[in-house]
């Protein structure tokens, strides 16, 4: 979850060595500084001992995670984004945002960024708590150099993209890494509109707790209890307003009862969606996400494209790299899970992030950063493109034929397949028995799942030619059900020769939220109904020898929440609006479902005789 | 069966023993005695390969112990040894037994033509022979011609060699004195390797047999190939070979009992021929069985054996003992665990040093007082002990009914709701309705084991099987959490209440302990220099304490097959081995039904058709009903022990 990084960087940072570098080389300052609404947020400030090199930049982070340890005398065992960094003199500054820990005023979850606020009329957001704070530094830190580079992971990395929307002049480069976005379409709460359970559960427990004055500790979670099976755990738990129950968080947890309270897309959402301020963008901006991220893949793609779109002449970059949440900020990154990259991928994504700050903060040369630098998995390759997606991928459509076969040929198509899904027992969002989120299910062998009834899949042939697809996939549904919403998951696997069902990318539509996330719409009993929606992009080489396979079903639990198949508001919902329901996906003449893959390579090495 | 297990073990130990086994044995056995090789003639003249490990010590005679195997007397050669110094055989080897092997007729060395589980004649006439009869001839040669043998003889053997153990005792030669059939091959149609209640067990069977059952045209010291898979996935394997006549086309016809087995789909003559308790009558020497709880392959002839025993033979002296074993982990050197179930002890030394050593002692040596072997002595998983009994099933089982509920629940009264019929259809859920269903598809059948893997696991007996109950094609009932510790001893009796929307189908019944959510084992500690094993999660751990299957057709009858008639309730009822297992207070006792257990169990087409011959397209899905109303109650019927 979203703790799951700062927990790391935390026990990253305990290495003697590295805090006997900082203590060796750095002095600590912690301070109030006050924004324009008189409220105080703590800030810990290390500037480097040595003036030499100097005047220096500042680089920060802004946290909700503890920008700790607190105390004088108390040093950080590492500074900054990477190891490599963190050797280069930088003013570094960590700060509490507003609200947490041992900053003073009230915490908001993703607060909402405010169009045509003027200083004076005392309206503030996470905009003008950075400018407040950076007007403070460059005034009162001595041997500054008058640039300020910002960088976050996950919610610091929100913070990092809250910065962009009207950025003080002196923030010169901007790193927004797995940026929590949208938590409505994609990333850590809900992806169109289904509700992550199992994260959110464990992280609102903890990152939910009351905080009635500063502390720098919260010293509990809200409840506590002992997971050990948590799909046996959620199942019994029952409808998700049970998790309201006194043994759980018994309303005592805001965001949690904000969840639940705003179950589509609307002005709660909407005004927590940044990508609607990412406009009139100055500073360079270097966005990063994993292709392992189970939090906020979404977010980095979305905020890269965002900047894109809405600040065309923005100085933007994307770096998407093999990597589970936060993976990057790792010293070794060689493998993960089955796959083996064959270099350690963080040394030279550090080269990268490094040369980035340093070239917009201290003016020194760097390797030129190409706009997007993307690893290729399957073949395992940095590449770079002037363009993201690239241009000159041909959308492809594989279409879901009879007999489960999958093929970019759709003539003579005919009937459908059904299975029934069942909420008494949805299907595991990853095999074995489990208590916390494994973050290996997004490339987790999918054979156990091909196994069940309630599971459809598809395949090509053998493949004579290696396939690489590189761009955004869509999934183009025809189903109809016997109930009134469903879930549908969309998953698209890389079959080895030995049979391996690797999980190259999956996603969750809400089905009535099909023709707008606003207002939902139930499905009509029987009728077929079309359901498209994007499953982010990939970069990804099918080799010769492989297959691609599709499989299609209406739960993944509890990763999702249950659809209880029956059209209604699932956080007030009973147990007993919970229903079996038949669903049928169509591949006939006039409904051909299927997935449409954005393929590089032309003579893609199917149907060749 | 899948001997591989037992001859796995046979190898790898002995090739383990020559680098680094127990050296001081080594060279004691080599010091103490030599090796013979004969051939012994029956009475029609066919010649036996067989060897011996004989004491030099010519001060005293010596008691002879015989395996007769279809698996091999190797190594060939009286100048090359079977290495024992790591199995408990040592320990008859340290007490001076003389140590036999014969391959049976028409097997490796033996000359003669080889018939699996050959069947047993009553009164044999002239040169008529069986396996009984060979055994009779190969110890009237033996007590003749062994130099200094105390004139005692017994027998052992473990699987398909326990089938022979078991046709010795019938031998009726009166120096046979103690017979043990371990994991005896008894009934392959009923409950053994090949068959559970005429459903096919395909994968053990053709992991063997496309080796095992190959022809050998002239005695030979040199093994068939096995097959070769080129897979690693066995769900997928089965799946996409798919009807059981896509297999036979693999072999080519050229293994001959694989088409007997397709040429017999029922229980019929031959089948009821080849039922190893037909011979078990006027049965002279002592007799101890044994066998495995979870014992993939021959648990039911270990038990079913006994029991033939029992009462055909009230008045020979025989014993059971049953400890919670994987086929053949009586022998090996570790009974401590199966998979993720702790047995508290060394289970396989305690009986070795216990039962099986002082039985032979007794009645070969003629030496020492009666051990006082008790008629069954048996371990109840759960609790862990050790239990003696003065017959099997116990005085104090008494068989109590555990009934199927609404809502998914268990309980020893029968449910109350209305009668399905009386229910309107389409108004009703299913489970208000008095029953539940599920889809049962022929694609997508249960699997018999989370994993993906190629051999069938040994483990599969006491698997987790969580991964079953979140399935839509499992249904699962389980009791409120028990108050007080509840002990079965004895077989099972399935009786369920079904409809289909086929013609048939297979019912699989699965006796779960359901853990505590909290429980654990407690920290197993890290070998030296070592991480600690991780640890599988067995807080809610479902332990499959049994589980059998059930081929529809046969409910009625196993030699005449009958379809069911779609919609109609119809009772199933098939027995279940039997099992010793204590569902601690605080657990659950959980039961799950399914229709399929792949590939352990082939799959049935759902469709009235001989299934060994039937195509592809015959597989199609049904719609298969449980009812648990008060007129149509299923139920398992429990041997309590109070």
């Amino acid at each position: 979850m979203r703790n799951l990084i700062y927990l790391f960087l935390l026990a990253g940072s305990l290495t003697g060595n590295a805090q006997n570098f900082v203590k060796d080389n750095y002095i600590k300052r912690e301070v109030y500084i006050p924004m324009r609404d008189g409220v105080r947020l703590f800030t810990s400030i290390y500037i480097p001992k040595d003036p030499s090199h100097g005047p220096y930049p500042f680089l920060m982070e802004r946290t909700p995670y503890g920008a700790g340890p607190y105390g004088d005398s108390v040093y950080r065992g590492g500074l900054g984004p990477n190891a490599t960094l963190s050797r280069e003199p930088f003013i570094f500054v960590y700060q509490d945002v507003r609200g947490r820990y041992m900053s003073e005023g009230s915490f908001q979850e993703m607060t909402p960024h405010k169009e045509g606020k003027k200083p004076g009329d005392g309206q503030t957001d996470e905009s003008s708590d950075t400018w407040d704070t950076i007007d403070w530094l460059l005034k009162n830190i001595q041997g500054n150099n008058g640039r300020v580079g910002i960088w976050g992971i996950s919610y610091p990395g929100f913070y990092a993209s809250a910065s962009l929307p009207d950025a003080h002049p002196a923030i010169k480069a901007v790193s927004p890494q797995a940026p929590v976005t949208d938590e409505f379409i994609g990333d850590d709460a809900n992806h169109n509109g289904a509700f992550f359970l199992l994260d959110n559960f464990d992280f609102d427990n903890f990152f939910d707790v009351e905080r009635p004055t500063p502390v720098t500790d919260y010293g509990h979670n809200i409840f506590s209890a002992d997971i050990r099976d948590a799909y046996q755990f959620f199942l019994d738990l029952g409808p998700i307003k049970n998790t309201n129950k006194p043994e759980y968080f018994s309303n005592k947890g805001k965001i949690w009862n904000e969840y639940l309270g705003h179950s589509t897309y609307d002005a709660y959402w909407q005004a927590r969606n940044i990508r609607t301020h990412l406009q009139h963008i100055r500073p360079a901006v270097l966005v990063v996400g994993g292709w392992f991220d189970a939090e906020d893949m979404f977010g980095a793609l979305r905020t890269y494209e965002a900047i894109e779109k809405q600040t065309p002449h923005n100085d933007n970059h994307l770096i998407m790299g093999p990597w589970t949440h936060g993976g990057w900020s790792a010293g070794n990154w060689p493998r993960y899970g089955v796959l083996d990259f064959g270099q350690n991928v963080n040394e030279y994504y550090h080269q990268l992030e490094t040369g980035f700050f340093n070239h917009y903060l201290k003016d020194s040369a760097c390797p030129v950063l190409s706009e997007a630098t993307v690893f290729e998995t399957g073949s395992n390759q940095w590449r770079h493109y002037d363009a993201w997606p690239p241009a000159g991928a041909h959308p492809t459509k594989f279409y879901f034929r009879e007999k489960g076969k999958l093929s970019t040929e759709g003539k003579m198509a005919t009937g459908f397949d059904e299975y029934v899904s069942d909420p008494a027992h949805p299907v595991p969002y990853i095999d074995g028995v489990r208590g916390g989120r494994d973050n290996q299910y997004m490339v987790a062998d999918q054979r156990f799942a091909v196994q069940r009834p309630d599971v459809l899949s598809w395949q090509t042939d053998t493949l004579r030619k290696d396939l690489t697809v590189t761009g955004r996939l869509r999934a183009d549904i025809f189903l109809s059900s016997t109930g009134t919403d469903a879930d549908l998951v969309v998953k698209l696997i890389d079959v080895l020769p030995d049979g391996y069902q690797r999980l190259v990318r999956a996603e969750v539509f809400r089905c009535k939220f099909r023709n707008s996330f606003v207002k939902p719409e139930p499905l009509i009993p029987g009728k077929i109904t079309e359901v498209a929606y994007d499953l982010n992009e990939i970069a990804h080489t099918f080799k010769q020898g492989h297959r691609i396979m599709v499989q299609v079903q209406s739960s993944w639990f509890p990763l999702v929440d249950l659809n209880p198949q029956t059209f209604v508001n699932i956080p007030t919902c009973s147990a007993t609006d919970f229903q079996k329901a038949t669903i049928r996906i169509y591949h006939d003449a006039s409904h051909l479902s299927g997935i449409v893959l954005p393929i590089v390579n032309a003579g893609i090495g199917l149907h060749e005789k | 069966m899948r001997k591989t297990a037992f001859l796995f073990h046979f190898f790898v130990l002995c090739s383990l023993a020559y680098g680094q086994g127990n050296g001081q044995d080594s060279s004691w056995i080599r010091d103490n005695y030599y090796k013979m090789e004969r051939y012994i003639p029956m009475r029609d003249g066919v010649k036996l390969f067989t060897s011996f490990y004989i004491p030099k010590d010519t001060t005293a005679r010596h008691p002879i112990l015989l395996q007769r195997t279809p698996y091999s007397c190797a190594p060939y050669g009286e100048d090359k040894w079977r290495s024992f110094a790591e199995r408990y055989i040592r320990y008859y080897l340290r007490e001076g037994y003389i140590v036999v092997t014969q391959d049976v007729r028409g097997r490796w060395m033996s000359e003669g033509q080889f018939v699996d589980v050959r069947p047993f004649i009553r009164n044999k006439t002239g040169k008529e022979v069986d396996e009984a009869s060979d055994t009779y001839d190969a110890i009237d040669w033996m007590i003749k011609n062994v130099p200094y043998n105390n004139g005692r003889v017994g027998v052992f053997g473990g699987s398909y060699p326990g089938f022979y153990a078991a046709m010795a005792a019938a031998s009726g030669h009166p120096a046979l004195k103690a017979v043990s059939p371990q994991a005896p091959v008894t009934d392959w149609f009923m409950g053994d390797d090949f068959h559970h209640n005429g459903a096919f067990f395909q994968m053990d069977g053709w992991a063997f047999y496309s080796s095992f059952g190959k022809p050998r045209p002239q005695p030979t010291t040199v093994g068939p190939k096995g097959f070769d898979f080129h897979s690693q996935d066995n769900y997928q394997w089965y799946l996409q070979t798919g009807a059981l006549k896509n297999i036979m086309k693999l072999t080519g016809d050229s293994i001959a009992f694989w088409k007997d087995l397709y040429a017999h789909p029922n229980r019929d003559a031959w089948w009821q021929a080849r039922n190893a308790r037909v011979a078990m009558y006027n049965i002279q020497p002592a007799v101890l069985v044994v066998g495995g709880l979870f014992d993939a392959e021959d648990c039911f002839g270990a038990w079913n054996l006994f029991k033939a025993i029992r009462a055909q033979s009230p008045a020979t002296n025989s014993h059971l003992v049953m400890g919670p074993w994987y086929h053949g982990e009586w022998a090996s050197n570790d009974g401590t665990h199966l998979g993720n179930i702790q047995f508290g002890s060394n289970t396989a030394f305690w009986y070795q040093n216990n039962i099986e050593i002082p039985f032979f002692n007794y009645y070969l040596k003629g030496e020492g007082a009666d051990p006082q072997t008790a008629v069954a002595t048996i371990f109840f998983s759960g609790e862990n002990k050790w239990k003696k009994f003065a017959r099997w099933p116990p005085a104090e089982e008494k068989e109590q009914a555990l009934y199927l509920q609404p809502g998914g629940g268990l309980a020893w009264e029968k449910p109350s709701g209305a009668s399905a019929r009386q229910a309107s259809a389409g108004q009703a859920s299913a489970g208000q309705a008095g029953y539940d269903e599920y889809i049962s598809d022929p694609a997508h059948p249960v699997p018999y084991t989370e994993d993906v893997h190629f051999n069938r696991t040994r483990e599969y007996m006491t698997d987790d099987q969580r991964f079953a109950s979140r399935r839509t094609d499992v249904l699962s009932y389980q009791t409120p959490v028990l108050t007080e510790d509840l002990t079965l001893g004895g077989p099972l009796t399935a009786d369920l209440k079904v409809s289909l929307s086929g013609e048939d189908a297979d019912f699989v019944v699965k006796l779960i302990d359901v853990f505590p959510d909290d429980f654990t084992y407690g920290s197993t500690p890290a070998a030296a220099g070592h991480a600690p094993p991780r640890s599988y999660p067995m807080g809610g751990y479902q332990m499959l304490v049994r589980g059998e299957v059930m081929r529809g057709r046969f409910r009625e009858s196993f030699e005449k097959p009958v379809p069911f008639k779609p919609g109609r309730i119809e009772t199933v009822r098939f027995s279940i081995p039997d099992v010793a297992h204590t569902f601690r207070k605080g657990h659950r006792l959980m039961v799950q039904v399914q229709s399929s257990w792949f590939p352990l169990v082939d799959r049935n087409p759902q469709k009235f058709v001989n299934i060994y011959t039937c195509d592809d397209s015959d597989f199609q899905k049904e719609t298969i009903r449980l009812y648990h109303d008060s007129e149509h109650p299923s139920q398992l019927i429990l041997p309590v022990i109070k």
